[in-house]
């Protein structure tokens, strides 16, 4: 092979090939798509997915910054393909369609914690998720989540008590006397973001399964653990 | 083994017989290329030790969160990307490059080509990668798996590496020797590949981000060709290279090569989106890429026949050449890695490894074990040839050796066990997800202890080239010495 | 979606013709004539084939 010529256009083609196959041909099948509209058992028009609310959207860029998709995916496997439905990660597969309004997209590659595809759902709790970022340890006892301090504000209490979003701690967690712990606006960003994630809406290409199916991924979920730990 | 005097010359710019023209020009490539590749080389290794202690802090705080918790700019999640980051563009990406244009110029045949306009494409991309560094740290990070440099370091990157592809190109145009050997095809290719995989991966998601899942499918199309379409034949390149020269003896069969190259241009770039089985993305997209992935038994299986045939008969040479230890080393963990990686897309396996530390431990098994090896050795040849010094210490040669090997075994097998373990435990329902996240402590502690033995070896490495730089340009300029023999001989030095 | 299908079915015919072509002028240049011999390329006179280079390590050992 000594000819230069056919040898750039081999290496070219080559690639050329899979840049057609697996970036143009994906962006055409999935770069148009829409919301669904669809009408509920109530007569209520429906829309899914939807944009995010402002201080959601600005905590998916917490959530960016911080690196949150190295541990946690958020995608849901098929049933039958991994545990994530019997978990209670999610109540039907995750499609393209529930993206499409992520910028960047974070599926995740790793599970060194649950996956939150569905967290603002199984943990609707704001005490709940303030206090496990604070320090897992509080909620989730044996974690390896990182605690995110530099998340929340210890400060002296105000001479009119305690302020209202100041965390309820006890034991080895708790301030020092005198002191409250007070999540700042990026720490309550976050979690708006985190109770955000959402996909219990059914789609047509992802329905949610039938009544008898559900009971019975939701008892074996509850019957092994809290959602919150899972 | 030949005279020592023979080679001594080949080696020596100013001290060549008359009319030895081949040895003249092999000299003559060897001291062109001292400044260019010196600068990729020694900046790679001070990213290779940076990105050593950020893999570092980042495994300890797997099995001890609260370990530099209370920083922003070192939690988990910003210490990791900026760990790849620097190991893969900083070191990997800049010594590959440096490796890549003195083979360029031995097999072309010609002295390095305006080695001014390599120089500033190194200067630019340190300054690209530090800029980008700093950004991940300072939480400006894309989170999008490789390609976390935010965007305002990325387009300085790009300038530097449109400089290095004008100098392939020239030097491609320039060659005196027609003939091209199949590690100018890998070599070639990887230098073109990769222009295209990155400007399309930063404008599709970086710049103007396209919509849901289809950045996910750029992300993986784009990642696992940077392995496949840049570490992958560079590495191939590197290894046809040196294991034929080191033991003087031609590769196996050069019609297996011819094979092996045109299966891996045509499978290896459909591979990526086997990383989002199960995931939301048309069943059609990810099936092509198992197939695909399964395809590569051809490649892989042609290039481990070729290597390791060649090297039979020649196993005791490993004893006496650190470069043929490294080499050979790496292209056991390419046969091995490729297996491995083979396996991991099958659907049934991908079940259960998927999301585990199990792709973490295959990951490095490739970076570390087949590319970081391969380097390690090509430096062990090139340095002492562009410098003309002998490498100053040889004990330091086996430290480094032995420490990266056991070191990587003890990275490589526990993770992947318990990464499958994981996997195993996570399908299984009825373990809470807290005693998964146990389950993997032991083997994650293990991987420290992994850490710190590669570490030992990278410093022990950077010890040896600082030693032999300082030979070089320090006060302390030692005569040259026979590297046949070890014996030394008087030689002018500092023409 | 006619369009489309038939740049598909053009493309599908096209890529395969300029393999051939390709392989036909590879073929009449002489691309496949002993090969054998660009396994040669990173030796020449002053590191013949035969020559090992960079041995360095464990000399005395093996000298004894």
């Amino acid at each position: 092979m000594n000819y230069g010529p056919l040898l750039f256009l081999g290496i070219l083609f080559t690639l050329a090939s899979s840049w057609v196959g697996l970036v143009l041909m994906p962006n055409r099948q999935l770069g148009g798509l829409t919301p669904d509209t669809s009408t509920n058992a109530a007569g209520v028009v429906v829309v899914y997915p939807q944009a995010r609310p402002g201080e959601a959207q600005q905590g998916a860029e917490i959530y960016r910054s911080l690196g949150c998709v190295y541990c946690h995916s958020q995608q849901v496997r098929p049933e039958g393909f991994g545990s994530d439905i019997e978990r209670g990660w999610g109540k039907r597969r995750t499609v393209s369609r529930d993206y499409i309004y992520d910028k960047p997209v974070m599926l995740g590659t790793s599970r060194t914690g649950p996956d939150l595809t569905n967290i603002g759902e199984r943990q609707p709790s704001v005490e709940w998720h303030l206090s496990h970022l604070y320090n897992p340890q509080i909620t989730s006892k044996g974690s390896v989540m990182p605690p995110y301090p530099f998340l929340f504000e210890v400060r002296p209490v105000g001479a009119r008590g305690p302020s209202a979003d100041a965390l309820k701690l006890s034991g080895e967690h708790a301030a020092p006397a005198g002191f409250e712990v007070v999540p700042t606006a990026a720490a309550k960003q976050l979690v708006a973001y985190l109770r955000s994630l959402k996909t219990s809406s059914p789609l047509p290409e992802a329905p949610l399964p039938r009544k008898g199916e559900s009971d019975d991924a939701k008892s074996s979920a509850t019957a092994t653990n809290t959602p919150a730990s899972k | 083994m030949s005279a020592p005097s023979k080679t001594l010359s080949a080696l020596m710019p100013g001290d060549v017989p008359a009319g030895d023209g081949r040895r003249a020009l092999l000299a003559e490539i060897d001291a062109s290329c001292r400044v260019p590749v010196l600068f990729f080389v020694v900046s790679g290794l001070a990213w290779l030790l940076l990105g050593t202690l950020l893999a570092l802090v980042a495994s300890i705080k797997l099995h001890h969160p609260g370990f530099l918790a209370s920083w922003e700019f070192l939690t988990f999640g910003r210490v990791r990307p900026a760990h790849l980051n620097t190991v893969i563009y900083g070191w990997a990406s800049q010594t590959g490059i440096g490796v890549t244009l003195w083979l360029m110029c031995r097999l072309c045949r010609v002295p390095f080509v305006a080695p001014g306009l390599a120089t500033v494409a190194a200067v630019f991309w340190n300054l690209g990668l530090t800029v980008g560094t700093a950004g991940i740290l300072a939480g400006d990070s894309t989170s999008i798996e490789w390609l976390e440099m935010p965007r305002y370091a990325t387009p300085i990157l790009f300038v530097s590496y449109a400089m290095i592809a004008v100098w392939s190109v020239i030097t491609f145009r320039l060659r005196t020797e027609r003939h091209l050997y199949v590690s100018q095809w890998y070599l070639l290719a990887a230098l073109l590949w990769f222009p295209w995989l990155y400007a399309t991966a930063q404008i599709m998601l970086v710049m103007e981000p396209v919509r849901g899942t289809v950045q996910a499918a750029v992300n993986w199309w784009f990642a696992h060709n940077v392995l496949g379409l840049w570490f992958t034949p560079i590495g191939l390149g590197a290894i046809y290279y040196f294991i034929p020269k080191v033991i003087g003896r031609p590769i196996h069969s050069y019609y297996l090569s011819v094979l092996g190259f045109w299966s891996l241009a045509l499978f290896y770039n459909w591979n990526g989106l086997h990383h989002l089985i199960g995931g939301p993305l048309p069943a059609w997209m990810i099936t092509v890429s198992i197939v695909a992935s399964v395809m590569m038994l051809v490649p892989v299986t042609v290039v481990a026949i070729n290597h390791h045939f060649t090297m039979w008969g020649h196993f005791s040479k490993l004893w006496h050449s650190p470069t043929l230890r490294f080499v050979v080393l790496g292209a056991v963990c390419y046969t091995l890695t490729s297996l491995q990686g083979i396996a991991n897309s099958l659907r049934s396996y991908s079940e259960v490894v998927h999301f585990t530390h199990h792709t973490i431990a295959h990951a490095h098994l490739g970076v570390y074990g087949f590319f970081t090896m391969v380097m390690f050795g090509s430096l062990y040849y090139v340095l002492p040839r562009i410098t003309c010094r002998e490498w100053p210490c040889l004990g330091l040669v086996s430290v480094h050796f032995w420490a990266c090997t056991l070191g990587l075994f003890l990275y490589v097998v526990p993770l992947s066990v318990g990464g499958f373990l994981q996997g195993l435990a996570m399908n299984d329902a009825s373990v809470p997800f807290l005693k998964v996240v146990e389950g993997t402590l032991p083997w994650l502690k293990l991987r420290t202890c992994a850490g710190l033995l590669l570490g030992l070896g990278h410093l022990a490495f950077v010890a040896n080239v600082a030693w032999m730089l300082a030979r070089v340009f320090g006060p302390y300029r030692k005569p040259v010495v026979a590297l046949l023999t070890g014996q030394e001989t008087p030689v002018v030095v500092g023409k | 979606m006619t369009p489309m299908f038939l740049l598909m079915a053009a493309g599908s015919l096209a890529v395969p013709a300029v393999a051939l072509w390709a392989l036909r002028w590879a073929v009449g240049h002489g691309e496949f004539q002993m090969p054998e011999r660009a396994a040669l390329l990173p030796f020449d006179e002053a590191e013949p084939v035969g020559e090992a280079t960079d041995i360095i390590l464990n000399q005395r050992t093996s000298k004894r």
